[in-house]
């Protein structure tokens, strides 16, 4: 599970759903949740957490896009599998992770040191950690 | 409408344990207790019956049933009790099993029409399946009307078909008469669907009190499909890892990390979950 540290600075609700904003290296991300009843608040740090083969790739967008959250990182290292291909990212202090087909990393002409853009469904988004105010340091 | 606070020393496997339980229920509820084998759930029903001796208070609708003055028998206790295996009587009918309970033959024809049981009247039990003999058991335990229902695991001995069958009933029953009940149970399915209040008790103290789903629905931070099993291999294949996880009676399969793989062990307790949003459901 990739983590991302992040900091609360909206909560929509309506119902049982909530959409929530954050701001993640002066980033704004968003995400999609059921009935959400964790102690949240605006400025609460979290951590969020996505699964690496919920992670997407662009070189470059055009035109507009649903997917909530488009962080630009830099590829750090690639591995080429047979069919697979994983990808390290950095995004700002964090390391992500995003499983791509090797056909797509070919295609896209992927290489170390790219900057590229991780794509992340505000749905594929969730909260694994809600940190303590007086919590600051990144784990 | 229930008011119990009862204390009594239990002898176990695991030495002595101090049944210590305190509660109130309203008028209508459905409450489940649930918790480990051992942890005193069939003693606390057996002292709400008068089936056992306890220190403390009983006291149901204005009237009491237990305190250190005040032991009220069984019989004069007006509840009703259904056990896990059945206890019918095997030389009287269906209709007469109902009649014995209570001699109101407009009420027992009304209860067998209910729970579908109507062409089974004349049957003596032996002759029945354990799903219909439960729900004669049922029926005559609201053949006198009681201010409570007892149930322990009243369904455990039935396949998941037939406990289903009998959740309804009990549901339709309940619905119809509004009696206050308290029933023993382990399925967690069968406590979501017939209460609306769970008490888990653990050594014989409470430990929860809550609403079904407060209770039952596990969670990892804001990840609401959580279920736990036991991790039973990780495999690499091309550049991920699938971890093999046993949850219940099923082998499913999940998609990990690297850093993952490291850091979980075979044989490791291990939650799955994911956000609501990503499971699908289809009919079996």
């Amino acid at each position: 599970m990739n983590e991302i540290r992040a900091k609360i600075t909206d909560i929509q609700s309506s119902d049982n759903l909530s959409v929530l904003s954050f701001d993640a290296n002066t980033q704004t991300m968003r995400l999609m949740a059921l009935g959400l009843n964790l102690p949240l608040s605006l400025g609460s740090e979290v951590l969020l957490g996505v699964k690496s083969s919920n992670i997407s790739l662009a070189s470059s967008i055009q035109g507009e896009l649903s997917i909530s959250n488009q962080l630009p990182c830099n590829i750090e290292s690639l591995e080429m599998g047979t069919l697979l291909c994983s990808v390290r990212l950095r995004f700002g202090e964090c390391l992500l992770r995003s499983v791509i087909t090797k056909a797509s990393a070919l295609k896209m002409g992927l290489h170390e040191q790219q900057n590229i853009i991780a794509l992340i469904k505000a749905s594929d988004l969730s909260i694994i950690k809600i940190f303590p105010t007086s919590e600051t340091k990144c784990d | 409408m229930l008011h119990i606070n009862i204390q009594k020393t239990l002898h176990g496997n695991l030495g002595n344990m101090e049944l210590d339980v305190a509660f109130h229920i309203k008028e209508h509820q459905f409450v489940a207790i649930s918790g480990p084998s051992g942890s005193g759930k069939t003693t606390l029903l057996r002292i709400l019956a008068g089936l056992e001796e306890a220190n403390g208070e009983i006291e149901v609708g204005g009237e009491t049933w237990l305190c250190n003055k005040t032991f009220l028998p069984p019989q004069k206790r007006g509840l009703g009790f259904v056990f896990q295996d059945y206890a019918l009587f095997a030389n009287m009918s269906v209709a007469e099993n109902l009649l014995f309970a209570a001699n109101d033959k407009k009420l027992a024809s009304h209860l067998l029409e209910l729970t579908q049981l109507k062409e089974l009247a004349h049957r003596l039990p032996n002759s029945l399946s354990g799903g219909q003999k439960q729900r004669v058991s049922l029926c005559r335990a609201f053949m006198r009307r009681p201010k409570l229902l007892l149930m322990d695991e009243p369904l455990s001995a039935l396949d998941p078909l037939m406990r289903t069958k009998l959740q309804h009933d009990i549901l339709t029953l309940h619905k119809e008469f509004g009696t206050t009940t308290i029933m023993v149970s382990h399925d967690p399915s069968e406590i979501y669907r017939l209460a609306n209040r769970v008490i888990e008790l653990s050594h014989g103290k409470i430990i929860h009190d809550a609403s079904p789903k407060e209770l039952l629905l596990k969670t990892q931070g804001s990840q609401k499909f959580s279920l736990t099993g036991e991790l039973l291999e990780i495999l690499k294949s091309d550049v991920i890892y699938i971890a093999i996880v046993a949850i219940g009676q099923q082998i499913v399969e999940v998609v990990i990390d690297e850093e993952e793989a490291l850091r979980f062990r075979v044989g490791e307790r291990v939650q799955v979950s994911t956000k609501a949003f990503s499971p699908s459901l289809s009919k079996i």
